[in-house]
């Protein structure tokens, strides 16, 4: 078999795996996001009510909730993919096979994951349009999704890298899942999923410029949203980020399968 | 001590259609498939006795064991256990009985055995002094109070089972429940444990009924049997008359320096099977008949070794499972 | 008599519970701390959250920052009881019922609710709970409260984490249903995020569906209200109903969950 069909035999089992069970696939994945957005919504609406054409830092009533659906189709894209359990794989002794298997490790992975993302791609295309059509989104325009699709994209290759590196983290550490929603916490909180960082105080936004929180949210947002951002600075900041991590994820695994082989489990 | 009347388990599985037609059909119209886990059992163990039973894979052992205990509730019929109706799952219902299954463990996977002890020493009420004397008695017993301390996901399986026999045991059970005890351990470990139980029972004298897929288990355990197939009982009765449908036969085999001829007149009306290119032969032969034959066959060849065996149970149960007629006869 | 004993029992029982989950707890001690620094990221990023909307505002409907921010506590506090010491459970539910390790747990001569959803107890979470509780002071003072609601405020806590944990002992329940009982963990972690904030930042409809029917929003919309405006006084006997109505509700829906795991294991 040649070596794209290996990836594209475990496109589908990792598609079939996600879709299988319906229900916790919405209650694991869509439902969190969006529940996220709706208690945003709710909350904004709550505080512009009294003056719905009052400003907050530059963002009208409308401009906020624009600000959110796009926080909501990054959260899916960008950061969407947080199933990564390769602890209990390393664990479990499963991660043997692929020490066997003419396809790697990392290879299988990342196979799943572009899988997960055209199925997240989908849905938030659909959740769009349910947007639009319900006119809580007034306006879209085609130039800038695809622009800022393409930086989502963009994230989630680094996003994947980093929960990548805290899975084979399991090498020495027995419950990984803890440094993954530890991340989770800080990433949505200081990338701006929350609120813009333009709400956060000055000290703040200085210090995260030298992060790379507000590129995970924030600036796709912005570019989503058609505003002027620095898009070199996006691409070469996140890029250094990325290349890093790839670094680090190689180290890392050689370390771990050193590890791993010589206690001959 | 366990009185069962044409117990039943019947299953309904509904009939689905693949795909998302299928699911919304399935909705409004189901196809329903009964299916007999069990089908009027009948079943009378006495108190004290260590009760076998057998049957093939799906035959509807767990499903009675499961019965018995009161974690499912038949469909029909009826089951009194130590006085008690299972699936009302009294409390002193539930402190009388202990299930052991060899395929789960009930010792917490991340702590020592002892820890797991002490938990259950307060679920089932168990007096400190009773509880240390118990487990310092059947520690010795098993050889593992040096385990005790140890993290159960550091031990071997058999080790775990030693521990998890003890587990069920702490509260003296006057019922003990044990679903293939055995699997998955070496030769070694089954008889360790199947020592054990043997031991423990004629000290305690409780009530055991076993199910094992090794019948080593049961002909080194069990008086009585019990043969169950497709749900329903195929035979109830002591070991030996089991053993005795197909006859008192033994199997003996002798093994000669050289390899003899089977021409003489001698062997010629006998059941015997040439093995190892004539240096060895299998005897089939009635019980009363073995000392004649051997000191014959040993005067008369070349012999450097013999030995003896029952015929093997396996061998019976497939007969049974074969031609169910032989019981009846 | 046989009432009191039968507590004594549970309490021994819980005991054992106690040491057996700190044993666990100490075989993994590099997790422990994670996940006290876990905690300690989530309530700290729960503040900034709302201290830097009121940098910006006056009000969120008619509450200014303090009361937001007791708020805010109260539930922070309600989450740190409820990771500490009920969460692990309803994870190891959906493993006992895939793995048929509920077979174990139906033997024992102790209730099945009981030890199927206070087994397993959390100890890296009790210095969260005493940090929140701390803050709960803290803001206590910064509202001005009364003796009475001084007073009140433990038994509120008792009350909203009763009413807490038997929303989510009944939603636990239909993973009997389920075959991936994954998902309903989920579900009850959405139910979690609601309850963080106030019942009126939420539409009129949604408010009064999930202050009754799924009363999530009242554990602790319903006693922050009375502690702030005693008008708010019928919440309390509502959450003390509602109490009622779930329990037995819970015993039900687990009974027919039983007698479905039932069917399911042969």
């Amino acid at each position: 078999m040649s070596h794209a069909k290996k990836w594209l035999q475990t496109m589908k089992i990792s598609w079939v795996k996600n879709t299988a069970y319906r229900f916790n696939f919405f209650l694991q994945v869509i439902g969190p996001a969006l529940i996220f957005f709706f208690v945003k919504y709710s909350l904004w609406k709550t505080i512009y009510k009294s003056s719905p054409e009052e400003m907050i830092q530059g963002y009208t009533f409308t401009a906020m909730i624009t600000y959110h659906i796009w926080s909501f189709v990054v959260s899916m894209i960008g950061q969407g993919h947080s199933a990564l359990d390769m602890a209990v794989d390393i664990r479990m002794g499963r991660i043997s096979s692929y020490l066997i298997y003419p396809f790697n490790f990392w290879e299988f992975h990342t196979a799943s994951f572009l899988s997960f993302q055209i199925l997240q791609i989908i849905i938030s295309i659909v959740t769009l349009g349910i947007f639009l059509a319900t006119g809580i989104l007034e306006s879209l325009s085609f130039f800038h999704f695809f622009l800022g699709l393409s930086a989502s994209i963009y994230v989630s290759l680094f996003w994947f890298v980093l929960q990548y590196l805290t899975g084979i983290i399991g090498f020495w550490l027995e419950e990984t899942w803890i440094i993954r929603v530890s991340l989770q916490v800080i990433t949505v909180f200081l990338s701006g999923a929350v609120f813009p960082l333009d709400l956060f105080p000055e000290v703040w936004r200085n210090i995260l410029d030298y992060t790379p929180f507000p590129y995970l949210t924030y600036y796709p947002i912005k570019i989503f949203m058609g505003q002027e951002v620095p898009y070199l600075k996006f691409i070469y900041t996140l890029g250094a980020w990325l290349i890093t991590v790839l670094t680090i994820n190689t180290i890392v695994w050689r370390r771990g399968i050193r590890n791993y082989t010589a206690a001959g489990m | 001590m366990i009185k069962a009347d044409k117990l039943t388990k019947k299953f309904t599985t509904y009939k689905k259609e693949p795909g998302l037609s299928g699911a919304i059909k399935s909705f409004y119209q189901r196809d329903a498939i009964h299916k007999y886990a069990v089908k009027d059992f009948d079943l009378d163990i006495k108190s004290g006795e260590i009760i076998g039973l057998l049957g093939p894979n799906g035959a509807g052992k767990t499903t009675l064991m499961k019965m018995f205990t009161g974690i499912i509730v038949p469909s029909s019929g009826e089951i009194v256990v130590a006085g008690h109706v299972p699936s009302k799952r009294e409390k002193a219902f539930r402190k009388k009985i202990a299930l052991v299954m060899g395929q789960k463990s009930q010792l917490w996977w991340d702590i020592p055995a002892l820890d797991s002890f002490l938990l259950l020493q307060k679920y089932y009420e168990v007096p400190d002094s009773k509880f240390n004397k118990k487990i310092n008695e059947m520690g010795e017993m098993l050889g593992v109070t040096e385990l005790f301390d140890v993290h159960v996901r550091k031990l071997s399986l058999g080790e775990r089972m030693k521990l998890e026999l003890m587990a069920s045991l702490l509260h003296e059970p006057e019922v003990l429940f044990l679903d293939e005890p055995t699997i998955g351990l070496d030769l070694i470990a089954q008889e360790n444990i199947r020592n054990f139980i043997k031991e423990y029972h004629e000290e305690n004298n409780l009530t055991v009924i076993l199910t094992s897929h090794y019948m080593q288990d049961v002909q080194a355990l069990c008086k009585d049997l019990v043969l169950i197939a497709g749900g329903e009982k195929a035979f109830d009765g002591p070991l030996k008359s089991f053993e005795k449908v197909l006859g008192h036969k033994k199997s003996v085999y002798f093994t000669f320096k050289d390899a003899i001829s089977l021409d003489d007149q001698f062997f010629k009306e006998k059941d015997v099977q040439v093995l190892k290119g004539g240096r060895e032969i299998e005897l089939k032969i009635d019980e009363s008949d073995l000392r004649d034959l051997s000191s014959h066959i040993i005067q008369n060849y070349p012999v450097i070794d013999f030995h003896t065996e029952k015929i093997p149970i396996e061998k019976v149960m497939k007969s049974i499972m074969k031609n169910p007629e032989i019981l009846n006869q | 008599m046989g009432f009191l004993s039968e507590i004594k029992h549970y309490l021994r029982v819980y005991r054992r519970y106690l040491s057996t989950s700190a044993s666990q707890a100490m075989s993994f001690r590099t997790s422990f701390v994670l996940l006290i620094i876990m905690d300690l990221l989530f309530t700290g990023s729960s503040y900034f959250k709302i201290s830097f909307i009121y940098d910006h505002i006056e009000v969120i409907d008619h509450w200014v920052r303090h009361q937001l921010m007791f708020f805010v506590t109260f539930m922070l506090a309600l989450n740190a009881l409820n990771t500490t010491l009920l969460s692990t459970n309803f994870w190891m539910f959906s493993d006992d019922l895939k793995t048929g390790n509920l077979d174990y747990i139906l033997l024992k001569p102790v209730s099945s609710i009981y030890i199927v959803f206070f087994r397993y107890i959390k100890p890296s979470g009790i210095p969260n709970i005493i940090l929140t509780h701390s803050l709960l002071i803290y803001f206590g003072m910064q509202n001005n409260l009364g003796f009475i609601e001084w007073l009140m405020l433990p038994f509120l806590i008792v009350l909203s984490f009763t009413l807490y944990a038997l929303i989510q002992f009944v939603i636990s329940c239909s993973m009997f249903w389920l075959i991936e009982g994954l998902g309903i963990n989920f579900l009850r972690l959405q139910m979690q995020e609601l309850a963080r904030w106030p019942d009126f930042i939420f539409s009129k409809y949604l408010r009064t569906v999930f202050m009754s029917a799924i009363p999530i929003l009242l554990v602790g919309s319903g006693p922050v209200h009375f502690i702030f405006d005693r008008s708010y006084w019928y919440l309390i006997p509502l959450m003390l109903l509602l109490c009622f109505i779930l329990y037995y509700l819970l015993h039900f829906i687990w009974n027919r969950g039983l007698t479905h795991y039932d069917s399911a294991s042969s």
